[in-house]
């Protein structure tokens, strides 16, 4: 997905693509959510089967597992995820601001103290 | 620029390609489940021992399989539509670059602060000089600010053209008699290349596009602002 890395840069991982196009290991979120969802569909499938000794139906339930555990976790990844990227924007807009306008009237600091003495 | 074998996207250069890549990965997560799902359900058909071929009625099953894609294309179809809406704002352009396509070049027009206007020609292998890259360099790149927006206006001489940066998440087509217009911000500096998206013609693979991004302070001081 990125250019090869530059010396001195964090090497990418080596790329797994599940079913040939699924790159768990650069997609974030997606392999804490294929992990979760895969000890879901164990859980889910041998709970099953423990209770009533079917193979087939238990194959089902624990395949749909999978695909529920895997869809919960992944929107709960990523819902954090943007949340965290918005934080990380606004703290970077921040320091930007904080270093382009420390000492003059439009300094933020200086407009947060004066609110918060008033 | 891809590397070689390059099959997924290249990393956001703008924050609507952020996006773009953001969306990508939902729908692909979701392809991937739906995948894994008719897989099963192949398997299933497979190994099955039940022949029996007079099954009728599965009213849960039908409603289930009605109700099911709905919901996922519902799922799939709201960031799609978000983040389409967001590429049609226009956010007060500080710079406007017109840039025609021809038979089997660009041509960019500066024209904001003064009359700057050139072609832009893929280089020839034989002028390539060590480190360039064959089929994507250009003589002469367009020079643009981060960290600012700007409009591109594209348009066309001669056929079909399109104008695409991949990084930037951009592809606009270049139609003869009509001005197309878009709109980015790049967050990064950097050398992006692109090339025309729409045939055209003999040396269609052959008009590349190269953007060089700097930081305003410098495009301040270059030849946009001094001619």
């Amino acid at each position: 997905m990125a250019a090869p890395p530059e010396p001195g840069e964090p090497e990418e991982r080596k790329s797994l693509k599940l079913l040939g196009f699924l790159d768990v290991e650069n997609t974030p979120c997606a392999r804490h959510s294929i992990l979760y969802g895969s000890l879901g569909s164990v859980v889910a499938g041998f709970g099953h089967f423990l209770f009533t000794s079917e193979i087939r139906r238990s194959c089902d339930v624990g395949v749909g597992g999978f695909i529920l555990v895997t869809l919960g976790c992944w929107f709960h990844c990523r819902y954090n995820y943007a949340k965290q990227r918005i934080q990380e924007r606004i703290a970077r807009e921040e320091i930007k601001k904080k270093i382009l306008y420390e000492g003059t009237h439009l300094d933020p600091e200086r407009k947060h103290n004066g609110s918060s003495s008033n | 620029m891809a590397h070689a074998a390059q099959v997924g996207l290249q990393d956001a250069t703008s924050p609507i390609m952020e996006e773009l890549i953001t969306f990508h990965d939902h729908a692909l997560m979701i392809i991937f489940l739906i995948c894994f799902l008719v897989l099963y359900a192949l398997f299933l058909t497979l190994t099955t021992k039940l022949t029996n071929t007079n099954i009728s009625d599965a009213q849960e099953m039908e409603t289930i399989w009605t109700i099911l894609p709905a919901i996922i294309l519902v799922l799939i179809a709201l960031p799609s539509l978000r983040i389409l809406y967001m590429t049609d704002e226009v956010n007060d352009p500080s710079l406007t670059i017109k840039s025609i396509g021809h038979q089997w070049y660009w041509t960019y027009e500066y024209t904001d602060y003064g009359g700057l206007i050139f072609n832009s020609y893929m280089l020839p292998p034989l002028f390539l000089e060590p480190g360039d890259l064959r089929l994507l360099d250009v003589d002469n790149r367009v020079v643009l600010p981060i960290e600012t927006p700007i409009r591109m206006m594209i348009t066309s001489q001669d056929v079909l053209h399109s104008w695409a940066v991949p990084t930037l998440g951009l592809k606009t087509d270049a139609i003869p008699g009509r001005l197309n217009q878009t709109t980015f911000t790049a967050t990064r500096p950097g050398v992006y290349y692109g090339q025309c998206s729409e045939i055209c013609g003999a040396n269609h693979s052959f008009m590349p596009i190269v953007l060089e991004l700097i930081p305003l302070k410098i495009f301040e001081m270059g030849p946009v602002f001094t001619l």
